[in-house]
């Protein structure tokens, strides 16, 4: 199995830059500077149909291209490297592991946009990923792969990392970028989207770590190699997935998108913890709606996800087994919603607590059945909020009233969790 | 243009209209809190639900997010809509307290009428309210956490409209919280405005807490008189004391807001110690006793001294309505010397200062705003003209460039905006430069350089001294008339009618007659022969023409008298007699007890705003006023350029 990303992955420590370099490390990046225009480093993520890796799934190539060619001024590329939805630990598991895969696309992805100075927004948590970039950029300096005139092109690129106080609604790109202007982290208007006016006023392209550590690959091996890396024709790509929760062997695990639920589960993850049987399962990340046991044989890529009533999202996958109350965990994920809101918009900074506070009178035996409905208003109308985090907060309610509302009216018939968890 | 249908209507936008706005114009309103029409939007209460049934956008939408588009239809009433905007109400509800009874904002909250009028009556939500920690704002402005509803409009009127640094949001989800680092008085001048921009109680004017309900106050439209720009304000009153001020909208003027002082000045109308009622060498009389012992004794002191000894002197804070009739005390008493102002300097200052301006050069505030190039010489803004201080960051956060004209060593001035310093006009790209505005006192620095500014086709914002200025100065050009200290300096005054003027001790020692028309304890009133208790402007109807040259209509706001707050009930309160008045309202306007001296003189008595003013008489009080220029009046040829509604 092609493993574009972890292939450099030394157990226990971070590859080297001698070693990435010595195991045809920025071959990619000579390639690509020679031999590409930027258009073509552009046209060649376009084709590979690679899709943003954060969570949105939306055309990396295509979101390069919406930055207009002849603006004015300075043009920004930052890379998301705020992960916080729970569930989620990839961009971490990348960074500690290799820092220069990211350092070679985002100095691929600056030519192709026509950038000089790039940022790498990181949390506050993600502490060894931000010395290892640090590191990892100092070295590429000082090799001649950042800074001026890169390996003789002309072309010439700084990248700086930013360590952010960090928030979940930090990971929105808009509120990416007023953290990083050192503005309150909240939403902008969309539009104008970013790639027209953002950071500082100038065009700007957000992506993820994933997304741009992918791009060396793409330009070294081919649009069409890494189409066909995914198991379902409209997907492309390896994608890095984590697993946590009720199986046999957790993490995170580089695999062909496309790859059936089961199949994951089963051989990448050894099966279920013993005694454990599938339940449910969040399929990327926290505000995504749940599967169930009937959703197994299901590709895990952006279209079949999303076709079965769910999002593919980080690819963070947290499996529940039998003994999981699933008004539980959808309040455990509430709770984090709840406070991660940034406070800009009435539906998220309210809705939400009201939610939390729902959920908790039904867990704790204090549910009436009005709350269902409420619980439905809320799911509708909290889509009207001002950003994506409301709407995607409420994903897991969603699931829970779809697939788990026996097990939720229980709590409200016999006045207390049937599992006996309670708070 | 662009049209659209919104509740079966068929409105007509221009380009850039939001669906709120264009539904406001055709008097469909749609609730909303964080929007505001000098704020802009902001997208974040999400109360303004309309549903789009066709078009190019479809689906429930935030009306102020919307910029209409051709085809548009638009429901404001859909029960999808509806049902957001009643969801929205009862999110902000769940830890709103319901203390509308002990809160000022009570009758005129924002929140309370979108709670009527969402339709959530009935609390589903059982958990705990939350709580806040208030900061003590200083001596003006109340702070009440506990009633926000993260509207988000304290903070973008603060910092990005006012350029505040002191108060801002901090926190975040459920724990948003709007105030300063640490407690402490309010820094920007312009913090009034909290109040008035807040849709519910969080900040409230501290100043008139517990005094009054809306629908107590005695309340007009109103003009500020504590500078020259003339903010059109709406003063609450009751029980004959002036509780607070709010920014009345004048988009040509103020837009939405007044500055501090215009809104906490109050002290002297509310003084108990005001004059109020006539005094003859410091004894009580009654009205026409006081004006025939003055009308005598004006006949005295002629026989005495000769007529001609007689000086009438007005000021720049009278209203156009006495001022105007001033020149006929003087036909009526002989006076022989008609005194607008006290200083020379002002006299000449103003005088100068009003002839640059007609209605091709006055610059009204709005055209600060939307400058593209100002120049700044010679006044402190946020002394002289706080409003245009605002006016001009305005223009600044537009990105037009400001430019202080000033010799290097003057001390930095903390004004709202960034400027370029430079030491004379000529440093200033005045040519090819568009929409320039020269913002200037009336000091010889400033006269120096208006003509050359004028030549370079800039329009002139000159911060006077009074609220009436530029009247008072108008009426020293058309009547022939002496500063009151040349007067003096001459030797020529013996006898002395000051009519609402601030005049220093040093030029009454020795006049051995002074009668004083005023409300406020003057040095001239206190040295005063006799004494004429006027209203102040709260208490009558009048006119100010303001620094541009406009003319502005004030009303009536609440009947003089005492204010029952601080008297004492023993002797005042209640009235142990059936008196007409109440206690100490027995005070006039100055333009009718000159009159009233005029008639017992035997003169034929004088309307006020006769003659040439005479079309200022019917003007709206919430119209834009008129227009007045020094040019069009000298004509005595009243052309509709130049007078007509602007």
């Amino acid at each position: 199995m092609e493993q574009p990303l972890f292939r450099h992955n030394k157990p226990g420590r971070c590859v080297t830059f001698d070693e990435y370099r010595n195991e045809g490390g920025f071959q990619a990046l000579a390639k690509g500077l020679k031999d590409f225009s930027p258009d073509q480093v552009q046209q060649a993520v376009i084709d590979s149909g690679m899709r943003g890796r954060g969570g949105a799934g939306f055309p990396t190539g295509r979101k390069w291209s919406f930055v207009p060619r002849n603006a004015p001024g300075p043009r920004w590329l930052i890379c998301n490297c705020d992960e916080m939805e729970p569930g989620t630990y990839k961009d971490r598991v990348l960074l500690e592991a290799n820092p220069y895969s990211l350092l070679e696309g985002m100095v691929l992805a600056s030519y192709a946009i026509g950038v000089r100075h790039a940022f790498i927004f990181i949390r506050r948590g993600y502490e060894q990923a931000a010395v290892n970039l640090r590191r990892g950029i100092a070295e590429c300096r000082q090799a001649g792969f950042l800074g001026e005139n890169i390996l003789g092109s002309g072309f010439s690129c700084d990248i700086d990392v930013h360590v952010s106080a960090g928030r979940y609604i930090c990971g929105e790109e808009t509120a990416l970028i007023n953290a990083l202007e050192g503005r309150r982290a909240n939403p902008r208007v969309k539009p104008p989207f970013p790639a027209i006016k953002g950071l500082w006023g100038g065009p700007t392209v957000v992506n993820n770590v994933e997304s741009l550590a992918n791009v060396p690959s793409i330009i070294e091996n081919g649009p069409t190699w890494f189409n066909g890396l995914a198991r379902t024709p409209e997907g492309a790509g390896m994608k890095l997935f984590c697993i946590s929760g009720h199986v046999a062997r957790t993490g995170c695990f580089e695999l062909p998108l496309g790859m059936p639920l089961d199949e994951i589960i089963d051989n990448t993850c050894g099966g279920m913890r013993p005694g454990s049987r599938f339940k449910a399962c969040l399929p990327g990340g926290a505000s995504t709606p749940y599967f169930s046991a009937e959703h197994l044989p299901i590709q895990m890529d952006f279209d079949p996800v999303a076709r079965a009533g769910s999002r593919l999202g980080t690819a963070g996958i947290v499996v529940f087994d039998q003994d999981t109350c699933m008004v539980a965990a959808t309040l455990n994920l509430i709770r984090f919603f709840a406070r991660e809101s940034c406070g800009w918009c009435t539906p998220c900074r309210e809705g939400l607590p009201y939610v939390l506070h729902l959920l908790e009178d039904i867990e704790t035996g204090k549910g009436s059945e009005e709350y269902i409905a409420i619980l439905r208003e809320h799911i509708k109308l909290l889509n009207l909020s001002f950003c994506a985090l409301a709407p995607g907060a409420m994903g897991p309610v969603e699931g829970l009233l779809n697939h788990f509302m026996d097990e939720l009216r229980e709590h409200i018939v016999k006045q207390k969790c049937p599992f006996g968890k309670g708070l | 243009m662009i049209k659209l249908v919104i509740d079966g209507k068929t409105v007509e936008v221009a380009e850039g209209v939001t669906v709120l706005e264009a539904a406001g114009s055709v008097g469909i309103p749609i609730p909303h809190f964080c929007w505001h029409p000098a704020l802009g939007k902001a997208g974040a209460c999400r109360l303004c639900a309309v549903k789009m049934l066709d078009g190019p956008i479809k689906g429930v939408q935030m009306s102020c997010m919307l910029e209409c588009q051709n085809g548009m239809v638009v429901s404001t009433t859909d029960p999808d809509a509806l049902a957001m905007r009643r969801q929205v109400i009862e999110w902000l509800m769940i830890n709103h307290p319901h203390d509308c009874p002990v809160c000022d904002e009570g009758g005129e909250c924002l929140l309370q009428d979108f709670t009527i009028a969402g339709g959530h009556g009935l609390r589903r939500y059982t958990g705990k309210k939350r709580t806040y920690h208030n900061q003590y704002l200083g001596t003006q402005i109340q702070h009440e956490m506990n009633r926000c509803i993260q509207c988000y409009r304290c903070v973008r009127f603060y910092q990005e409209y006012a350029g505040g640094k002191d108060f801002g949001a901090m926190g975040s989800a459920g724990r948003v919280y709007y105030g300063r680092a640490e407690d402490g008085q309010l820094e920007s001048p312009f913090s009034g405005n909290l109040v008035d921009i807040c849709p519910t109680g969080v900040f409230t004017d501290k100043t008139a807490r517990f005094r009054a309900r809306y629908w107590d106050y005695d309340i007009s439209p109103s003009i500020c008189p504590h500078c020259s720009l003339g903010c059109n304000t709406l003063p609450a009153a009751r029980y004959r004391e002036l509780l607070k001020v709010m920014a009345r909208r004048n988009d040509t003027i103020n837009g939405w807001f007044i500055c501090d002082r215009g809104r906490f000045s109050k002290a002297s109308v509310n003084d108990q110690d005001r004059p109020r009622d006539p005094l003859v060498n410091g004894r009580r009389v009654g009205w026409d006793e006081a004006v025939d012992q003055l009308a005598a004794r004006i006949k005295e002191i002629g026989k005495l001294y000769g007529r001609e000894t007689l000086a009438i002197v007005g000021s720049s804070r009278l209203s156009m309505e006495a001022a105007s009739l001033l020149h006929v005390l003087q036909g009526a008493t002989g006076a022989g010397s008609l005194c607008y102002f006290v200083s020379e300097e002002e006299a000449v200052r103003t005088a100068a200062a009003i002839s640059h301006l007609n209605e091709g050069t006055s610059a009204s505030m709005a055209d600060v705003q939307a400058a593209g190039l100002i120049a700044i010489v010679d006044c402190d803004l946020l002394q002289d003209g706080p409003m245009m201080a605002l006016a001009v960051r305005q223009a600044w956060r537009k990105g037009a460039r400001i430019f202080l004209v000033e010799e290097a060593a003057e001390e930095p001035q903390n004004l709202p905006f960034a400027w370029e310093s430079v030491p004379s006009l000529a440093d200033i790209p005045l040519q090819g430069a568009k929409r320039k505005v020269l913002v200037c006192g009336t000091g010889e620095r400033a006269a120096g350089l208006v003509s050359q500014a004028l030549a370079n086709g800039a329009k002139l914002a000159c911060l006077l001294d009074g609220p009436n200025s530029f009247g008072t100065a108008l009426l020293a050009g058309d009547h022939e008339s002496t500063p009151f200290a040349r007067a003096v300096a001459e030797g020529k005054v013996k006898g002395l009618i000051a009519v609402e003027t601030d005049i220093p001790p040093e030029l009454l020692e020795g006049i051995p007659f002074i009668a004083a028309l005023d409300w406020r304890n003057t040095d001239t009133v206190r040295a005063a022969h006799f004494v004429l208790p006027t209203t102040a402007w709260l208490e009558m109807d009048g006119t100010y023409i303001n620094n541009e040259g406009r003319a502005q209509r004030f009303k009536k706001v609440m009947n003089a008298g005492l204010p029952i707050a601080g008297m004492n009930p023993a002797t005042l309160h209640p009235p142990r007699q059936h008196i007409a008045t109440a206690p100490g309202g027995d005070v006039r306007p100055a333009w009718k007890v000159v009159s009233d001296i005029v008639k017992r003189l035997g003169t034929k008595g004088a309307e006020p705003l006769s003659g040439k003013w005479e079309r200022l008489r019917e003007m709206d009080a919430e119209g834009n006023g008129l227009m007045v220029f020094p040019r069009v009046n000298d004509s005595g040829n009243d052309k509709e350029k130049g007078n007509g509604l602007q």
